[in-house]
């Protein structure tokens, strides 16, 4: 049994290595999308939240916080399928890794910048009002007090979209996006093959392992409370 | 400082008032209030919960911005003033919390950098004010360390340092000591009250702690529902027995360390060394 998933994996070899370069590239761009718009989503609706340094604008808050529910509502496949128009019209093609980044990204600009505006709330009160008495502006506020108190929690926040999108990105496989979620679902559930599964079950479980790992690791290292 | 300049209010608050949005309706947290500290004076302000006090110490760097009445530190008016201006005129009015708030994810000397920095001070000044500010509070060797490493007592003293950095002519503090067990309280009065002595820096604080008022201050308002009610001198810890606050003190004692009632008031003076 051992024996003939080690022959499998060493055939698929070429296949894997392609399919986990798909993933990464989708990885990629979604966490790198999630971090810049959805980070600054969440610190801006963070921000406007009653109470807060800008909480005078409550109508931002309220349409940016009724925005992020709305995206968070859809069913990701279903997001996928909704926005291919979108996604054929800035990358040409609603098919393969590049163009299942797209509805990936939305997904997860949405969803970290919820998770960025729950982590900020850890963020004492008092600190920011206290960097607020000392004159900082709510810039200073967001790169000098926010950030760096809340740096822990942001750590956790990358590793547990990384995790999510992980397995968002096998579903974006159904329709042709590649990468290793595709390859399971090509050889192992369409072609019955269920060493091919089990070996990218295996690599999933590890990869979810390692990002959960290392995420933590970091996360402890830099929390000096 | 010139004359001049000594005849201007360091802090005066004019006709300030300040209500809040509660489940309950609009309470009041300070109704049109007047209050001049004199530049080099220790201000106390006292009164039960509620009474408005740390509202009215928020005021002065418009940490809450009244809703009528004019805030005016060093002959500028806050009120006035865009937001740019207000953040350089709060970088001269130091302020210290119950709670320290410190930057936990900082150290000491960063925590003491911080405002200097967002000031955009160089780093030779920076280096060389957190270095005069530490040893000022005696925590020259703590320099590194972070905050979660800090019993309480130096933790206030770390804000304390934070606070003096930018050299403001006035200092708030919000019931400083009263996370503090008594011994600490005694020795961060002592640094407050080197503060002004030996930096002349006013200071403007509020506690619910009548030793500390005591001990501390020159002059003291007593808040209550909202008002000043009474504004007495301290002569040298002594309270005019004939003043409200002097009737409080027969009926409720010292407040926070003390529970047992003073025989008479001043009684507790003679157990606390002097400053």
């Amino acid at each position: 049994m051992f024996d003939s998933i080690l022959d499998t994996f060493i055939e698929l070899l070429p296949e894997i290595g392609k399919a986990a370069g798909e993933t990464g590239l989708m990885m990629l761009i979604c966490l790198t999308a999630a971090v810049i718009i959805g980070g600054a989503l969440g610190i801006l609706v963070f921000l406007t939240s009653s109470g807060q340094v800008l909480g005078r604008y409550r109508r931002f808050n309220l349409v940016a916080n009724g925005f992020i529910n709305v995206f968070r509502s859809f069913p990701f496949i279903i997001l996928l399928v909704a926005v291919s128009p979108f996604t054929r019209h800035i990358v040409g093609t609603s098919i393969g890794p590049l163009a299942a980044s797209v509805p990936l990204s939305l997904a997860a600009i949405f969803y970290f910048a919820r998770i960025i505006e729950q982590t900020l709330r850890d963020v004492p009160r008092g600190v920011i009002e206290a960097a607020e008495a000392m004159g900082a502006s709510p810039m200073q506020i967001v790169t000098q007090v926010l950030l760096v108190e809340a740096r822990s929690g942001l750590i956790l926040a990358v590793t547990i979209t990384a995790v999510s999108f992980l397995s968002y990105s096998a579903v974006a496989g159904v329709v042709g996006g590649g990468g290793i979620g595709d390859l399971a679902i090509r050889y192992g559930y369409y072609r019955f093959q269920t060493d091919v599964m089990l070996i990218t079950i295996v690599l999933l479980v590890v990869l979810v392992q390692s990002i959960q790992f290392f995420g933590q690791w970091l996360a402890r290292r830099v929390d000096k409370r | 400082m010139t004359t001049q300049q000594q005849d201007i209010p360091a802090i005066a608050l004019r006709g300030v008032s300040k209500s809040f949005r509660t489940p309950d309706g609009l309470q009041v947290g300070v109704q049109a209030t007047d209050l001049d500290v004199a530049p080099g004076e220790i201000h106390g302000i006292i009164g039960f919960s509620g009474a408005g006090k740390s509202t009215l110490l928020r005021l002065a760097n418009l940490l809450e911005r009244p809703d009528s009445g004019q805030v005016i530190v060093h002959g500028e008016d806050l009120m006035t003033m865009s937001p740019q201006a207000l953040r350089a005129a709060r970088q001269r009015i130091g302020m210290i919390f119950q709670h320290f708030n410190l930057l936990h994810n900082r150290t000491v000397a960063d925590n003491v950098a911080f405002p200097l920095r967002i000031g955009g001070a160089d780093e030779a000044r920076i280096a060389e004010r957190v270095k005069t500010c530490l040893e000022f509070v005696g925590l020259s060797e703590k320099s590194d360390a972070y905050p979660a490493q800090l019993s309480g007592g130096q933790k206030q003293r770390v804000a304390i340092a934070r606070a003096l950095a930018p050299e403001p002519h006035v200092l708030l503090a919000d019931e400083p000591t009263s996370a503090l067990d008594p011994r600490t309280t005694q020795s961060l009065l002592e640094v407050l009250a080197d503060v002004n002595r030996r930096l002349g820096v006013t200071i403007l604080l509020v506690s619910h702690e009548m030793g500390v008022i005591r001990r501390l201050c020159h002059r003291v308002s007593v808040m209550e529902a909202g008002r000043i009610v009474e504004r007495l001198n301290i002569d040298n810890g002594r309270i005019p027995p004939e003043s409200q606050l002097a009737q409080w003190l027969r009926e409720f004692g010292e407040g926070g360390a003390s529970p047992e009632l003073p025989e008479t008031a001043g009684s507790h003076l003679e157990e606390v060394p002097n400053v």
